[in-house]
């Protein structure tokens, strides 16, 4: 019965001091959990002049229409004016803080384009070299 | 700006990869926290897949065992945390590995891209690598392009710690193990005959001390881990045998299959 009551109090406490260091939970063992890019939203269309997605151009968002399969951002580049319409499939795209005024910026990368808000990626934008790169799919259900 | 340069602008099309993406499990990264990748994660983590994607590209090789850095497993003597096979697939290269759903204890295989691969919340971004003698990449092609044998050594109920000569539950590198021995002995087509295949051919696992304290820490509070399935005298004096990639890498070149283990950073 002692023992009992010691495990048990032993379990707790170290329940405790895990919950509250969460990152080294996760962090003990030998295999592991996936998958990040699906929090990532991808672009399926971008429809705009060739140029406007560009490094370092910065956007505003003007509109944004949500549906079940992902979103269609229409953004504006804060320099010129140009429009682009990207629309994005991903279960995540109705978690992110993008609305109309968020500031959008583009930044290049060797498999294309990922754009930010305050730091955090929003979206990518792949090209050829990024499609080769992506492809999901479960062999178990 | 005029219309026709609207209308006429670019068209990228992904119906392809964004389908794919739609039926990504819905969940995080490795600490399984619901938030949205900084910029630097998604450029550091592309930038590393397309460099492992030239390297095999130029690579004379069509199979080989690959590893990241998803967790830091220095306190336990690893280098390497989670491993799967990459294949030539016509064009592009692709990864078959087993993940456990995140917070859950059940787990599923996956054929991905090397973008998801490395993308998925590394703690470092390198790449471990280790090239399978040909007719060991010859005889994994085979199995990597058949779904049913992708499957047929795979247990769904996931331990992160599973014991290595268990079949009760199975983390993603013993899968991995496992079906590469399936792949190298017909015989060898239960988890069973595999992992006695395995220890004939002298895999030896990775030893992790956990203090009790450790232990019963990570099975009060996490789904994915279990100790059940350890041998008692082993689980209790905190001695837990488990596949881990470096492990997996030793054997390997050890045992003459594949070679020497490089990074890629």
């Amino acid at each position: 019965m002692n023992r009992l009551k010691q495990l048990t109090l032993g379990a707790a406490l170290a329940a405790a001091l895990v919950l509250h260091t969460p990152a080294q939970a996760h962090r003990s063992g030998a295999s592991e959990a996936s998958a990040g890019l699906s929090m990532l939203p991808v672009a399926i269309s971008v429809v705009g002049p060739s140029a406007v997605l560009s490094a370092g151009v910065v956007f505003t968002v003007i509109a944004v229409e949500a549906s079940v399969d992902g979103a269609v951002w229409v953004l504006e580049s804060v320099a010129t004016g140009v429009r682009c319409t990207v629309r994005l499939a991903g279960n995540a795209v109705g978690g992110l803080s993008v609305g109309v005024g968020t500031a959008v910026t583009a930044s290049a990368v060797g498999a294309g384009m990922v754009l930010s808000a305050a730091g955090t990626a929003i979206a990518f934008i792949p090209n050829e070299v990024g499609k080769a790169l992506l492809y999901n799919e479960r062999v178990t259900r | 700006m005029s219309a026709r340069r609207v209308v006429a602008g670019v068209v990228l099309a992904g119906l392809i990869l964004a389908l794919a993406i739609a039926t990504a499990p819905a969940h995080a990264g490795q600490t399984c926290e619901q938030k949205a990748p900084d910029t630097q994660a998604i450029t550091r983590g592309l930038a590393l897949a397309g460099k492992v994607e030239q390297h095999l590209k130029g690579s004379s090789a069509d199979v080989v065992v690959i590893a990241r850095v998803g967790q830091d497993l220095r306190e336990y003597g690893q280098r390497y945390s989670h491993l799967g096979f990459a294949y030539r697939d016509g064009e592009v290269w692709r990864v078959v590995h087993k993940l456990n759903e995140c917070g859950t204890d059940t787990s599923a295989i996956f054929r991905q891209g090397l973008g998801e691969f490395f993308l998925d919340d590394p703690f470092d971004y390198e790449a471990g690598i280790v090239v399978p003698k040909p007719e060991v990449q010859a005889h994994l092609l085979a199995v990597l392009r058949d779904n049913g044998r992708l499957s047929r050594l795979h247990t769904p109920d996931y331990s992160m710690l599973a014991y290595v000569w268990s079949k009760k539950y199975q983390q993603s590198n013993q899968w991995a193990l496992e079906t590469l021995a399936m792949a190298e002995d017909a015989d060898a087509n239960s988890r069973d005959r595999a992992q006695s295949w395995l220890n004939l051919k002298g895999y030896k696992p990775a030893t992790i001390h956990l203090s009790t304290f450790q232990r019963l820490g990570a099975r009060v509070t996490q789904a994915n881990i279990a100790f059940d399935d350890h041998p008692d005298k082993y689980r209790y004096s905190g001695r837990i045998y488990t596949v881990t990639a470096d492990s997996v890498f030793l054997w390997l070149e050890r045992s003459g299959l594949g070679s020497r283990p490089i990074a890629i950073r």
